[in-house]
C-alpha cells in the first residue's frame, strides 16, 4: 500500500481524529456518569436518613427504642436491600445497627463508630468509609440526640462504571474501524476518477493528442480539474499541430530552391571545359544538395505520417515473403561487406496494412543492420507469430548500441555518435520513419542491444484477422 | 517542337528553358497563372510544363481549362507536393505526367521526350552503345561479340542506362526505375550495383563505357549534354 497516496493520508488523519474524539468523549462520559451515580445514591440515602430521623426518631420518646428499631427493620429492611443503617445516640452508644447484607459487600460491625465531634454538626453530612471488603458510602443526618446513618457499598456503582468502560473499550475500536473502512470506501470512490484521469493521461502521447481525458460530471473540483487538463491538451495539440504544419510547409518551400540549386549545378558539372578541381567542388556541392533533399524528403514523409496520411492503403500480405524478397534485393549490399544475411521466415504470417510502407521499414532496418555490422558479420531476419501478433526481428552481431542511447533511438536526428553515423551518410531520420510508419500501421517497434554484442530491432504487428 | 513552361519561380523557369533549348526545343516561358493560360489559349503547343502553385490562376485551374477545350496537348505537372491523392486527382483532371521537386533535370528531359513521342513509337529491341549490345527481347548483353552474364537487377540497371546513352542519371532516378520507392534514400545500393556491373561490362575491355559524374550520377557512353 502506498503510504503517500492521498486516500491513505486522508483515511489515516480521519481515523486519528476520530479516535481522539471518541477517547475524549468516553473519558468525559465516565467521569460524569460516576459523578451522577454517586450523587444520586447520596441523595437517596440522605432522604432516607432524614425520613428515619423525622418520623421514627421524633416519636421514639413515645414508642420507645424497641419499637423504633423494629419499625426501621420493617420499613426499610436494610438486610434485604443491602443497606447499612445505624442510629447512634448523642451520648455515645449505638441504638440500632442493621445486620450483614445479603450480598455481603460489607460487615456493619466494621464500620467505625462516630466520634463525639460528629454531634457538633447539624444537618446532612457525607463520608466514605474504606473497609477491607470495599468502600461504603454513608450519608448521615444529625437530629438532636441521634445521628442516623444510611450507607451502601460503592461496589454496585463501580460495577456499573466498569461495565460502561468495558462497553467503551470494545465499542470504540469497532466504531473507529467501521468509520475508517467506510471513510476509505468513500475516499476511494471520490478519488477513483483521479486514477481514471491519470490512467488516461498516461496513454496520451503526441500520436493521439486528439483524444481527451474522461470528464467526471460531478460538479466538484475534479470536474474542473479534468476540464482544465483537457484544455491544456487541446493547447498542446494546437502547438504540436502547428509545429508539424511548420515542418511540412518548410520542407515544401525548400523544394523549389533545391531544384534550382541542383539544376544549376548539374548543368555546370557537365561542362567539359571545367578544371578538375572545379568539377570536384561542384560534385561535392551536388552531394550536399542531395543530402539536403534527402533530409527534406524524410521530414516531409515524417510530417505526412504524423498527419495520418500514411495508411491509406490496406492490403493483406505475407510478411515473411515481403522480408525475404527485400532481403534478396539488398543482398548485394551485404555481400559487399561480406555480411551473411539469414532469413528465417515462418510460413503464412499474414498481416494487413500498407505493403510499400512496411517494405520501407524492412529496408531501413536491414540497411541499418548492414551499416553497423563490421565486415564478415551476421544479420538475422526472423519472422514469427506470437499469439495474435506477427513478429519481425532484425538482429545483428555488430557494434551494438550504448545503453544510455537506447531510449532515444527512434528520435528525430538522433545519432548514437556524431562522427560514426555521419560517415555512413543519412541524417538520423531512418529509424524515426520506421517508428512513425509502425505507429501509423498499428504496429510497435522496439530495440534491445548490448554494446559490442549487436542489436535487435523488433516489430510487432497484429496478424490479419480471419486467417 | 514548341513547349510552354508555366513556373512562377523565375530561376527554375529559366533553368528548365535552358535545359530544353539545349535539346533543340522551342520554349515559351510564363511566370504566373494568367500569363500561362493566355499563352496556352493562344498557341498550339506540343507540350506544356505546368507548376501547380502559381500566383494568379492556379495550375489545377489551367489544367482544367485546357482539358475543357479538349486539347490533346501532353501536360507535365511540376509540384512541391507529392501527396498521392493529389497526384491521382491531377491525373484524373487530365495530367499526363507528374514530377515532384526537387527533380533531376535529366529526369525532366527524359520525361518530356517520352511524352512527345507517345503514340506510335517503335522502340528498338536492341540498344547499342559503342560495342555494347543490349537485347531487350532476350535480355541478353554482348560486348564486342562476347556474351556477358548479368543478374536481373544488373540487367535492369544496364538497360535503363543504355536506353538513354550519353545521359547522366541521378541515383534517385536509378532507384525509382530499377528498384522501387521503398529504396529511396538508399543511394549506396546503386553504387554497389554499378561497381558489380563495371566488373563485368567494363573491366575486361580497354574502353570504359560506364561513366561517373560526381554528385550527379552515372551514365553510359560519351556525354551528349552540353
Amino acid at each position: 500500500m502506498n503510504t503517500r497516496s492521498l486516500s491513505f493520508r486522508l483515511v489515516t488523519w480521519y481515523a486519528g481524529v476520530l479516535t481522539l474524539v471518541f477517547v475524549v468523549l468516553g473519558s468525559l462520559t465516565l467521569v460524569f456518569l460516576r459523578h451522577y451515580l454517586l450523587s444520586s445514591v447520596l441523595d437517596t440515602q440522605a432522604r432516607r436518613a432524614r425520613q428515619i430521623a423525622d418520623t421514627l426518631i421524633a416519636s421514639v420518646d413515645r414508642t420507645g427504642e424497641e419499637v423504633m428499631t423494629r419499625q426501621v427493620e420493617e420499613l426499610y429492611s436494610p438486610v434485604v436491600n443491602d443497606r447499612f443503617i445505624r442510629v447512634t445516640r448523642a451520648g455515645g452508644g449505638v441504638l440500632y445497627v442493621s445486620g450483614p447484607p445479603h450480598d455481603g459487600t460489607f460487615v456493619p460491625s466494621d464500620v467505625p463508630t462516630l466520634g463525639a465531634a460528629a454531634f457538633d454538626r447539624q444537618g446532612v453530612f457525607e463520608r466514605t468509609v474504606s473497609l477491607p471488603s470495599g468502600s461504603l458510602l454513608i450519608s448521615a443526618v444529625a437530629s438532636g440526640r441521634f445521628i442516623v446513618e444510611v450507607g451502601v457499598s460503592t461496589a454496585r456503582t463501580e460495577e456499573t462504571l466498569r461495565q460502561v468502560l468495558l462497553l467503551l473499550a470494545v465499542g470504540l475500536p469497532i466504531g473507529v474501524l467501521i468509520a475508517v473502512s467506510g471513510g476509505f470506501v468513500l475516499v476511494r470512490r471520490a478519488l477513483e476518477p483521479v486514477s481514471r484521469i491519470a490512467h488516461k493521461a498516461e496513454d496520451i502521447s503526441q500520436h493521439n493528442l486528439s483524444e481527451r481525458l474522461p470528464v467526471v460530471h460531478s460538479g466538484d473540483e475534479l470536474e474542473r480539474l479534468s476540464i482544465s487538463l483537457n484544455h491544456m491538451i487541446a493547447r498542446l495539440e494546437d502547438a504540436v499541430q502547428s509545429s508539424k504544419r511548420f515542418v511540412a510547409d518548410a520542407s515544401h518551400e525548400l523544394r523549389t530552391p533545391l531544384t534550382v540549386l541542383r539544376g544549376e549545378l548539374e548543368s555546370l558539372a557537365q561542362d567539359a571545359q571545367l578544371k578538375v578541381h572545379t568539377r570536384e567542388s561542384i560534385g561535392s556541392l551536388l552531394e550536399e544538395v542531395d543530402r539536403l533533399a534527402e533530409i527534406v524528403e524524410s521530414l516531409l514523409a515524417l510530417s505526412k505520417l504524423d498527419a495520418g496520411e500514411a495508411s491509406s492503403e490496406r492490403v493483406r500480405f505475407d510478411l515473411g515473403e515481403l522480408v525475404t524478397l527485400t532481403a534478396e534485393q539488398m543482398s548485394l549490399l551485404a555481400e559487399d561487406k561480406s555480411i551473411r544475411v539469414e532469413c528465417d521466415a515462418a510460413p503464412d504470417v499474414i498481416v494487413e496494412g500498407d505493403r510499400s510502407r512496411m517494405k520501407q521499414v524492412v529496408v531501413n532496418l536491414l540497411d541499418n543492420a548492414i551499416k553497423y555490422t563490421p565486415n564478415g558479420g551476421n544479420v538475422l531476419l526472423k519472422i514469427s507469430c506470437d499469439g495474435d501478433n506477427a513478429i519481425l526481428e532484425v538482429a545483428d552481431n555488430g557494434i551494438g548500441i550504448p545503453t544510455e542511447a537506447l531510449p532515444h533511438m527512434f528520435e528525430r536526428f538522433f545519432r548514437v555518435d556524431d562522427s560514426r553515423s555521419r560517415n555512413q551518410g543519412g541524417a538520423g531520420l531512418g529509424l524515426s520513419i520506421v517508428k512513425s510508419i509502425c505507429v501509423a500501421q498499428g504496429a510497435e517497434v522496439d530495440v534491445t542491444s548490448r554494446p559490442g554484442g549487436g542489436s535487435c530491432f523488433r516489430v510487432r504487428q497484429p496478424l490479419a484477422r480471419g486467417v | 517542337m514548341r513547349i510552354l513552361i508555366v513556373e512562377d519561380e523565375k530561376k527554375l523557369c529559366e533553368l528548365i528553358a535552358r535545359a530544353l533549348k539545349a535539346e533543340r526545343f522551342a520554349v515559351d516561358e510564363a511566370t504566373d497563372g494568367n500569363q500561362g493560360w493566355a499563352l496556352a489559349n493562344s498557341y498550339e503547343y506540343d507540350l506544356i510544363i505546368l507548376d501547380l502553385m502559381l500566383p494568379g490562376m492556379g495550375g489545377a485551374e489551367i489544367l482544367r481549362r485546357i482539358r475543357l477545350q479538349n486539347q490533346q496537348v501532353p501536360i507535365l505537372i511540376l509540384t512541391a507536393q507529392d501527396a498521392t491523392d493529389e497526384k491521382v486527382r491531377n491525373f484524373e483532371a487530365g495530367a499526363d505526367d507528374y514530377l515532384t521537386k526537387p527533380f533531376a533535370f535529366a529526369e525532366l528531359v527524359i520525361r518530356v521526350k517520352a511524352l512527345l513521342r507517345r503514340g506510335p513509337v517503335t522502340r528498338a529491341s536492341v540498344l547499342r552503345v559503342g560495342d555494347l549490345e543490349v537485347d531487350r527481347l532476350s535480355q541478353q548483353v554482348k560486348r564486342a561479340g562476347m556474351k556477358i552474364e548479368l543478374t536481373s537487377k544488373e540487367y535492369a540497371l544496364l538497360e535503363y542506362l543504355a536506353a538513354n546513352p550519353g545521359r547522366v542519371f541521378s541515383r534517385t532516378m536509378i532507384i525509382e526505375h530499377v528498384w522501387d520507392q521503398s529504396f529511396e534514400g538508399l543511394t549506396n545500393i546503386v553504387d554497389v550495383y554499378i561497381r558489380h556491373l563495371r566488373s563485368k561490362v567494363d573491366d575486361p575491355f580497354p574502353t570504359k563505357l560506364i561513366r561517373t559524374v560526381r554528385g550527379v550520377g552515372y551514365g553510359l557512353g560519351e556525354s551528349t549534354d552540353a
